[in-house]
């Protein structure tokens, strides 16, 4: 049977696993006075060797974007954390925030001091609130009484500044630009790219912008060595990802595995198959925008590469299952469904295609000329994907097509009764 | 920055003495996250704090945390309408919102929902004619694992909800007063549903 792998999580059995003090008895805040040793170009160049890459769902380099900054000579240069999880299927940033906020602050503290920023916001969903922003700001708040942060932390003459922020519900929040637009008080509605905010971002000033897990694999990397953490993997996806396992699921919850492990492995020896006893018949993997993948693809392994070949994507590790009961036909209709409501109105595609996708999905289940439906649709998903002006209209196809090539069967049958999702 | 026409005047704020102490207090803290500069930043934890107090935000609330902050009014708005936690009308005292995202309807959301409204009596969108109770849908709450879930008045989470937590979530928030809602004109028209 295949094994976790715990690098992020291995004190989360401990009831008071979030304190200070089970943290440090686990080795905590080893890596940050030796990361402010070191110059902050090596601690970048050791993120790099360890091939971290991005864990909100993109997969970018971590290390490519902490150069960028570093390499900028506008100042002051800020660093912003996206903890603004809100994604179907997802629910691991709220759980390191939750479980280990000492892990992620340590981490942000050194990714800080890498990228010489002097004010960094960590931005929580506004229903985090009273749980994971009150779990982080505490660990904060312990941070500062201990020297981690503040002005001359641990005598290296480094000032940071930690700040939690609020979203007020807005999934498209968690898209970079927008989360960008909210922090500086305004509608989070998408910027256009270039410039890109590594060059140009909060307050148009040069800025890093990584999810919460992103950072909490970098203490590990600082104290083990990069050589250590790119280990365990596999190809080009090297390190540790929790996984998330949701849906029609026996034993749903987080698990943390090295990447490679099969989907099947996943799915049944972690997940226990499904939660009716049924078969699995289809998975999500990467949240909302993520394609769906039947039976015949379960061995595939989990990582970036080889989830791209098959035309999905593993984005931040979120897996929601279905027995066999679904109807794909309503699921690639929820998606579109889902782009129409969260989208946030500034490109065209996204904000009117969206809505025709919902209209031709239902004529096409109708059975209103169904060759041509399909066309359009395709054709539609096309635009979308090149038109769009971020990831919500560009991968909301992934869904959508997914379900359209894998089980073509649901879209010819009469619709079933409940077809509309919320 | 664009600076508001002084002559407008000050605007009259909508809290009791205690709530202007409570928000004087909140908005300087939020103030203080960002570079001094920079305030306008602080509209949105301006707008939740405003909320917290009166329970909604009615056209006076706007208008204040817009004078306070520097914020054009019809920024203001455009914030306030964007973001689906700020309430542009009165809710229940308890206002219960169920998830309903995909993992939560694969493990059963629309029968939470449906059982809500049974017990409630009333549909989703509604508040029960005494005020204590209103019924509404929120998107994912980053709780997939712990299927289904529902918020309680934006900031309570429950999780793996059955037939049994809802019974005693219901006979437990019967008993506590909760929010109570300020009475103040509404915003004008925000073609919003809530």
């Amino acid at each position: 049977m295949a094994e976790p792998v715990k690098i992020l999580t291995p004190f989360w059995h401990e009831p008071q696993s979030f304190s200070l003090d089970v943290y440090r008895k686990y080795g905590g805040y080893t890596a940050l006075p030796k990361a402010l040793k070191m110059q902050p170009q090596q601690i970048v160049d050791e993120v790099v060797k360890s091939n971290l890459r991005g864990r909100g769902g993109a997969g970018f380099p971590t290390g490519m974007k902490w150069n960028f900054v570093r390499k900028e000579t506008s100042f002051p240069k800020y660093l912003v954390v996206n903890a603004d999880e809100g994604e179907p299927g997802t629910f691991k940033d709220r759980a390191i925030l939750e479980n280990s906020p000492h892990m992620f602050v340590e981490g942000l503290i050194i990714g800080c001091f890498a990228i010489d920023c002097h004010l960094t916001y960590v931005y929580c969903r506004g229903e985090f609130r009273d749980g994971a922003s009150a779990r982080v700001q505490k660990a904060i708040d312990e941070a500062y009484a201990s020297g981690f942060l503040g002005k001359n932390i641990l005598g290296s003459g480094f000032d940071l500044e930690m700040h939690v922020v609020s979203g007020a519900g807005a999934y498209i929040c968690g898209e970079e630009t927008s989360l960008l637009e909210s922090l500086e008080g305004k509608r989070g509605q998408v910027r256009f790219k270039p410039p890109l905010p590594a060059l140009q971002g909060l307050w148009g000033k040069p800025t890093v912008i990584n999810n919460v897990i992103t950072f909490a694999s970098v203490p590990i990397i600082l104290d083990r060595g990069a050589e250590f953490y790119q280990h365990f993997g596999s190809g080009r996806s090297r390190g540790t990802l929790p996984m998330q396992l949701a849906g029609n699921i026996k034993h749903g919850g987080l698990v943390e595995i090295a990447f490679g492990m099969t989907m099947r492995e996943l799915l049944y020896d972690f997940g226990g198959g499904s939660f009716t006893g049924r078969p699995i018949r289809a998975v999500q993997v990467g949240g909302p925008l993520g394609a769906y993948h039947p039976d015949s693809q379960f061995d595939t392994p989990l990582d970036y590469e080889a989830f791209a070949a098959i035309k999905g994507m593993l984005g931040h590790g979120g897996i929601v299952a279905f027995d066999d009961s679904v109807d794909m036909a309503a699921q690639a209709r929820y998606a579109m469904e889902f782009c129409a409501i969260e989208s946030c109105g500034k490109c065209t595609p996204c904000r009117i295609g969206s809505t025709r996708g919902v209209e031709v999905i239902d004529r096409l289940v109708a059975g209103e000329d169904a060759a041509k439906q399909e066309a359009i649709l395709r054709d539609l998903c096309e635009t979308l994907t090149y038109g769009s002006l971020c990831a919500l209209g560009g991968l909301t196809p992934y869904p959508v097509i997914s379900a359209l090539n894998h089980f073509p069967q649901d879209f010819v049958k009469p619709a079933r009764a409940s077809s509309a999702v919320g | 920055m664009i600076q508001l026409n002084p002559a407008a005047g000050p605007v009259a704020s909508p809290f009791e003495p205690e709530q202007q102490k409570r928000f004087d207090e909140g908005l300087k803290k939020a103030i203080a996250k960002y570079p001094p500069e920079r305030t306008r930043a602080a509209l949105l934890a301006a707008l939740h704090l405003a909320q917290d107090l009166l329970g909604w935000l009615p056209e006076a609330a706007m208008a204040y945390v817009g004078f306070r902050l520097d914020v054009p009014p019809a920024r203001v708005r455009e914030v306030a309408t964007f973001y689906t936690m700020y309430r542009l009308k009165p809710v229940g005292a308890h206002h219960i919102e169920v998830c309903n995202s995909v993992s939560c309807w694969a493990m059963g959301s629309e029968k939470v929902l449906q059982r809500c409204s049974t017990s409630l009596g009333i549909r989703p969108g509604e508040i029960t004619p005494d005020g204590k109770y209103s019924l509404g849908e929120v998107a994912c709450l980053a709780a997939c694992g712990y299927a289904p879930a529902l918020l309680v008045n934006n900031f309570r989470f429950v999780e793996w909800v059955d037939e049994k937590k809802l019974d005693d979530l219901f006979a437990e928030l019967d008993k506590a007063p909760g929010k109570k809602m300020a009475s103040l004109p509404p915003p004008k028209d925000t073609g919003r549903a809530h």
